[in-house]
């Protein structure tokens, strides 16, 4: 958390020096938007929680069409959950295939103890047989959930995750939300103490899975 | 120039709410407001130069392009960056042969927005690029596959189209990512 505070200071100082360079006389060559805001990125893309949140009561349905309990069926595992949903192009795909790409490099006792569960946020459209078949192309083995949307939406608000309901815009054509960071739960306690925002990489997930299998810190 | 800036700060304001630590929310808070500090404090003071540029023709550049595979056949997106050296223009629609539907995006805070249209601005850039500006690729003919290339024309409101061969990348493919 102080990183975050520090970044934000730096933040501050840059665009104080920025503007004190375009006030006096600027001569129009600067490009307008060079603010050194990536210069944070180098930080670890996890975040520790100091306050871990408890993993939602949720009891949903999974790709096979059977009741899913998630506190029962994930307690003592370690477990990544994230919320998207399955037409969406750009960071809902990217952030499971980044969790399937660095799961893939675990030796085979640790992925089996892993647990990743995608739940949507569209799940009108998101059906047990499309999670399915969405999924299967990640990693046959990650968890597919869906249910109703009122339960789902509660159960994200318990991780800081605010989502809204589908709307059709004018074109009629459906606008999702998804979530905008994976939440890692410990096997040790079973609270969700890791954030991991959607710029997080294959690498960092890599560097980061087999402390998260036993419940440590990255 | 980073025009990431804004998606950037969207991502980190959201992380910073889902830790519900009033130091997250600052953060968030300090970005928006450096961003939007720098911005306004230089618009004034480059007015002569835009002036200049905005009289000239556009020149435009397209590098970069990309499609990760998708997971299904029902969509893919596509990201690029487009430099310009010349006047203002502006990207107002996109085709391929490999969908039926093709729209532009913008994602902010986990919402997608579809835009009619991108400014690029003169002596400028316009990124697409993962968690930001994207193309959505729907209906598609067939499920994409690693180092296919899909032929995506771009049409430009001054400058008219620009073909572009996109190579499919892999699903976890990300250039813009800084870690």
């Amino acid at each position: 958390m102080r990183k975050n505070t520090l970044l934000a200071a730096a933040l501050v100082a840059a665009a104080t020096l920025t503007l004190s360079a375009c006030g006096s006389g600027d001569d129009g060559k600067k490009p307008v938007a060079e603010v050194s805001v990536e210069s944070g990125s180098s930080d670890k893309a996890a975040t520790v929680l100091d306050k871990p949140f408890t993993k939602p009561d949720l009891v949903l349905t999974d790709t096979h069409g059977k009741k899913y309990d998630l506190v029962e069926q994930t307690k003592g595992r370690p477990t990544l959950i994230y919320f998207g949903y399955t037409h969406c192009p750009d960071v809902c795909p990217l952030t499971m295939s980044n969790i399937a790409v660095a799961k893939k490099q675990l030796p085979k006792a640790e992925q089996d103890k892993l647990r990743v569960v995608f739940v949507t946020t569209d799940p009108e459209r998101d059906t047990p047989s499309a999670l399915a078949s969405w999924l299967k192309a990640q990693d046959p083995d990650f968890i597919g959930l869906t249910g109703d949307f009122s339960t789902i939406q509660a159960g994200a608000r318990q991780l800081g995750i605010s989502i809204e309901p589908p709307t059709k815009d004018k074109n009629g054509k459906v606008v999702s939300m998804h979530g905008t960071q994976v939440v890692a739960f410990s096997p040790k306690t079973d609270a969700g103490y890791v954030l991991y925002g959607e710029d997080a990489t294959v690498d960092d997930y890599t560097k980061d899975l087999p402390k998260l299998i036993k419940g440590e810190t990255p | 120039m980073r025009r990431g800036v804004r998606t950037r700060t969207g991502a980190r304001d959201a992380r910073g709410l889902a830790t519900g630590g009033a130091k997250g929310l600052m953060t968030g808070g300090a970005l928006l407001v450096a961003a939007g500090l720098v911005l306004t404090g230089c618009g004034s003071a480059d007015g002569s130069a835009q002036t200049d540029a905005a009289s000239k023709k556009p020149d435009l550049k397209v590098s970069g392009a990309y499609m990760p595979v998708p997971p299904t056949a029902d969509m893919a997106a596509g990201y690029f960056t487009v430099t310009n050296s010349g006047g203002a223009d502006e990207l107002t629609s996109v085709t391929s042969d490999i969908a039926a539907d093709v729209t532009l995006h913008t994602t902010d805070g986990g919402a997608m927005k579809e835009q009619k249209s991108f400014d690029v601005p003169a002596g400028g850039r316009l990124d697409f690029a993962r968690g930001g500006n994207h193309v959505m690729f729907d209906k598609l003919t067939h499920r994409p596959k690693l180092g296919e290339k899909v032929s995506v024309e771009l049409h430009f409101a001054e400058s008219g189209t620009i073909t572009v061969e996109v190579p499919v990348k892999a699903a976890t493919y990300n250039p813009s990512s800084h870690h």
